[in-house]
């Protein structure tokens, strides 16, 4: 039934000329969906232990889906961050405030180019998928005008706003991360951006106590 | 032994006569099944649109995104869901086809998912969302060709990041008000009408991915009325159509991802593959308008 069905499915384009138009087939590879099923995908998530964080193809084999989201999101983090951070030294003279900012600075940068390496290293694409993208966490570009004309204890107050919301989301997404990433470098690193972003909230909230009660911190693992 | 000779050579004869006979009945019907549409004279029966939809009402909301963060729970913008009930950043295609849904039909178990719309920062959800399956775009002979989405896969529409209208392909618009010119903004819809967002997804596809590290570039528009030769495969164009319950002053509006501009659309096929091709046979090839039943109209 199965070779007469294809002999007339042949038969049929043969005699309607339908081929003709058709896009050439790739050879070994049956035309797709003449029989409703699809082509076997080279990322199946339908497959035994796949999922949609299953590698791409002509993405270096351990990286997961999880792993290239997290890296991408992260740089586009750090670098709205580094603007920002870049204005305290003309808008306070507060040395406990220079402190801090300095420390997280300095971990910025080197969890940045940490995870610039990794994203170089998976294949996935280097535009930062997240440019101009204003997602939770990042300070847009009218809170860094804001921030320019501040100065003094409103400028503390904004500032440490968005470095609340920066790091809690950072730590958020790392601890996301460590769950749910395949690679064991960028991992690792995940485990020291919720290390660092956990102390960092603590130094934050004894310099500028929160509104709030925190958010709970990252479970230990 | 004499006569076994003949009879053995008889009976394949008649073996053969049946077979030739069953693949012309096949043949027949078959050419009979994909003709009669075409032929049918549009005004007989059939509307000649090559079109069915689903609707599917708001069901969700997270900040979470399968498709851009998949396991990163909380990475993105607000989103609101329609179709599967489940989606949240951890959900794979076992997950949908697993789900119920708030589409209609019931079968179609897919997930689709908009940045939620705020009116004075609160959120509004679509009193109407439609996702129409169009053979459009393209010429009549790629239309016929059209092939269903495969199982799983995952599509994206729209510019989160446009910076601005010059970036984008989201079309606003007023329902009930016509007049009202389209724009690629909020636009102000009179008292009594409402505000509706159209969006059209990519219709080529490369042929062989689910996703690909920008989740773009398996999939492509038309270029001429043809898919490109880098993504040979036609499948249907999705629109997405959604009537918000608000008009008036657009500058009470914004989308979670900016302004309306930033309008995008996300998509994770989970229809079963029998429903799916069953409509593209007989609704987008033969260009017939058919219901949230797939069958024509």
């Amino acid at each position: 039934m199965r070779a007469a069905l294809a002999l007339l499915l042949a038969t049929v384009l043969l005699v309607t000329g339908c081929a003709a138009g058709a896009p050439p087939p790739t050879p070994g590879t049956p035309p797709p969906l003449l029989s409703g099923v699809p082509p076997a995908p080279a990322a199946d998530p339908a497959a035994p232990g796949g999922s949609p964080t299953a590698a791409f193809p002509g993405v270096a084999g351990q990286f997961n889906g999880t792993d290239i989201a997290w890296l991408q999101l992260t740089v586009a983090m750090a670098e709205r961050l580094l603007p920002m951070l870049a204005l305290v030294p003309n808008r306070t003279t507060d040395p406990s405030w220079e402190r801090l900012t300095t420390r997280i600075e300095a971990t910025e940068r080197t969890h940045l180019t940490r995870s610039r390496r990794l994203l170089a290293d998976s294949g996935a694409p280097v535009t930062n998928p997240h440019e101009g993208h204003d997602m939770p966490g990042m300070v847009t570009d009218a809170e860094l005008t804001a921030l320019r004309s501040a100065s003094g204890r409103a400028f503390h107050q904004l500032l440490a706003g968005h470095l609340r919301a920066h790091l809690t989301q950072s730590v958020r997404i790392a601890t996301a991360e460590r769950q749910g990433g395949d690679h064991p470098a960028t991992t690792a690193l995940a485990a020291a951006v919720v290390r660092a972003g956990t102390a960092d909230l603590a130094r934050l909230d004894r310099l500028d106590p929160p509104p709030t009660p925190p958010p709970a911190p990252a479970p230990p693992q | 032994m004499d006569s076994a000779e003949p009879h053995s050579a008889s009976r394949s004869r008649l073996r053969l006569a049946t077979a030739i006979g069953a693949l012309l009945v096949l043949l027949g019907s078959y050419v009979v099944s994909t003709t009669a549409p075409a032929d049918a004279a549009p005004g007989i029966n059939a509307i000649r649109v090559a079109e069915f939809p689903a609707d599917c009402t708001y069901s969700h909301r997270l900040p979470d995104d399968p498709i851009i963060f998949p396991g990163l729970p909380g990475a993105s913008h607000m989103h609101s869901f329609f179709g599967s009930t489940v989606t949240n950043a951890h959900t794979t295609l076992p997950d949908l086809v697993r789900s119920s849904t708030t589409c209609n039909p019931r079968v179609d178990v897919s997930s689709y998912w908009v940045p939620t719309l705020y009116n004075n920062n609160v959120p509004v959800e679509p009193s109407i969302a439609t996702f129409y399956y169009l053979g459009e775009g393209v010429r009549a002979d790629v239309v016929a060709q059209t092939q269903p989405f495969p199982l799983g896969l995952r599509l994206v529409a729209g510019n989160a990041r446009a910076a601005g209208p010059g970036d984008s392909i989201a079309r606003w618009s007023c329902l009930h008000a016509g007049h009202v010119p389209p724009s690629k903004d909020f636009v102000t819809c009179p008292a009594g009408t409402m505000l509706e967002s159209y969006l059209d997804f990519p219709q080529c596809w490369n042929g062989r991915d689910l996703d690909s590290p920008d989740h773009k570039s398996h999939l492509a528009y038309p270029v001429n009325q043809a898919c490109p030769a880098s993504h040979p495969v036609h499948v249907p164009k999705l629109r997405q159509v959604l009537r918000y319950p608000v008009n008036g002053d657009p500058s009470r509006f914004r989308l979670a991802s900016g302004p309306g501009y930033t309008m995008h659309g996300d998509f994770f096929n989970a229809w079963p593959v029998e429903e799916l091709a069953r409509r593209v046979r007989d609704c987008i090839r033969p260009v017939i308008k058919c219901g949230h039943d797939g069958r024509p109209l």
